[in-house]
């Protein structure tokens, strides 16, 4: 029985270690991650507004969506750059300042968004479908398909 | 962030009357807490009575008006008190951060506590009027929601959705589990909405099923007119709450439960 315990408790000392382990590897690559990719979510030089994407792939399709507040419709743009990236851009119907959310620190007028999106499987361009609700952007595109293999 | 050294602690401002009901607007899916809880405080002009001074978050304060203030501050007036956090909460340091705020309402006698938030809707786009579900605490605020019995006396008006099988993951989760432990009444009103896009929509549909149980008029007319602007406002930190969410694997939500 004592030794039951003792040996569940090594490897509850272990399970532990590993955990430790792993949360400092998690925490590094965070922050090393951070570093290089955190920036701000607005760029006052080229006075655009980076919005909210996501990206979502089912097995027949890719789902690219934006949250896309005070857009205008009919200046909604989404180009397809090379194979794998999603270009979205829209014009704003107000221009958007820092300092109408109080900010007087840093100075910004804003009358664009602008983001690129990683299309993470290969898709057919041509086929897709582009649909713009609520100030929400989403493109469908299918994914591209490959040959059948048969089951014999 | 090692465990042997945290701390956590509610520092008090002002006066915290007891009795009150006690309100969570946290980050979560849709930001629909946090965004239902920066209505409630201006539309019923709470104040700051306490806030969470604590190092399992990160270094930071929140300035307005010039001054400075925590990330997770608790509003209130003589009714009502409301927990509200400015930062998406760490995944790590959730469970003592939530643990901490249920056992100061606890300490507080609130007499239910109402977390509100939002549910995770995959087809959100083509939902017109986001639907509310109620999860309580208890099988009798069950009863009592689904307007089989009464509670304390009361009744309700018209029964509410309830959520009856399934996961729940991330702050409410723990509101729900801690009163539930402690015994305190607890009903989350969890609105559905977007789960990475801010949704005052679905933010206003959540206070409506608040008022509909506590019997008080909430505006939320400002709420849905400033729809767009709060969304662009909320952008950074629902970003930031997104990759919490997913630390905390959210989207077990979307799991079927195995009843065992």
């Amino acid at each position: 029985m004592a030794s039951k315990k003792r040996r569940r408790s090594l490897l509850d000392l272990i399970d532990e270690y590993m955990r430790t382990i792993e949360e400092e590897i998690e925490e590094r690559f965070e922050a090393l991650h951070n570093l290089f990719f955190e920036r701000p979510s607005w760029n006052a030089r080229t006075r655009t507004i980076e919005p909210l994407c996501n990206v979502l792939v089912t097995p027949d399709e890719v789902v690219v969506t934006a949250d896309l507040p005070y857009a205008k419709e009919d200046t909604v743009k989404v180009k397809l750059l090379g194979d794998d990236v999603l270009e979205i851009s829209a014009e704003m119907k107000r221009k958007i300042c820092l300092e109408d959310f109080g900010i007087t620190h840093h100075e910004g007028e804003f009358s664009e968004f602008h983001c690129r999106v990683n299309i993470p499987v290969p898709v057919s361009a041509e086929a897709k479908r582009v649909s713009f609700k609520n100030g929400i952007l989403e493109v469908r595109l299918p994914r591209k398909r490959g040959y059948e293999i048969k089951i014999e | 962030m090692s465990s042997t050294t945290n701390y956590i602690r509610i520092i008090e401002r002002k006066p915290v009357s007891s009795g009150a009901v006690m309100l969570y607007g946290l980050p979560d899916v849709g930001l629909v807490g946090v965004i239902a809880a920066s209505h409630m405080v201006s539309e019923f002009n709470l104040e700051e009575v306490a806030f969470v001074d604590t190092d399992m978050l990160p270094p930071m304060i929140v300035l307005h008006k010039g001054t400075p203030h925590t990330p997770i501050r608790i509003f209130g007036n003589n009714e009502l008190l409301l927990a509200v956090s400015e930062i998406a909460i760490p995944a790590d340091s959730i469970h003592r951060i939530i643990r901490s705020l249920v056992k100061w309402g606890k300490e507080k006698e609130a007499r239910i506590m109402i977390p509100l938030g939002g549910i995770p809707a995959p087809n959100r786009q083509e939902i017109t009027e986001p639907k509310v579900f109620a999860v309580a605490s208890s099988p009798q605020l069950v009863e009592w929601l689904e307007g089989k019995a009464e509670w304390k006396g009361r009744r309700v008006d018209e029964p509410f959705n309830i959520l009856q099988e399934g996961y729940m993951v991330g702050p409410y989760a723990l509101v729900l589990q801690y009163c539930m432990q402690e015994n305190i009444p607890a009903v989350a009103f969890l609105s559905q909405a977007f789960y990475n896009y801010p949704d005052p929509q679905a933010a206003a549909m959540a206070l409506k099923a608040l008022s509909k149980l506590m019997g008080i008029q909430i505006d939320v007319s400002q709420l849905l007119e400033k729809g767009e602007e709060i969304r662009l406002k909320a952008r950074d930190i629902m970003k930031r709450t997104t990759k919490e969410l997913a630390k905390m694997r959210k989207t077990q939500e979307y799991d079927i439960p195995l009843y065992v």
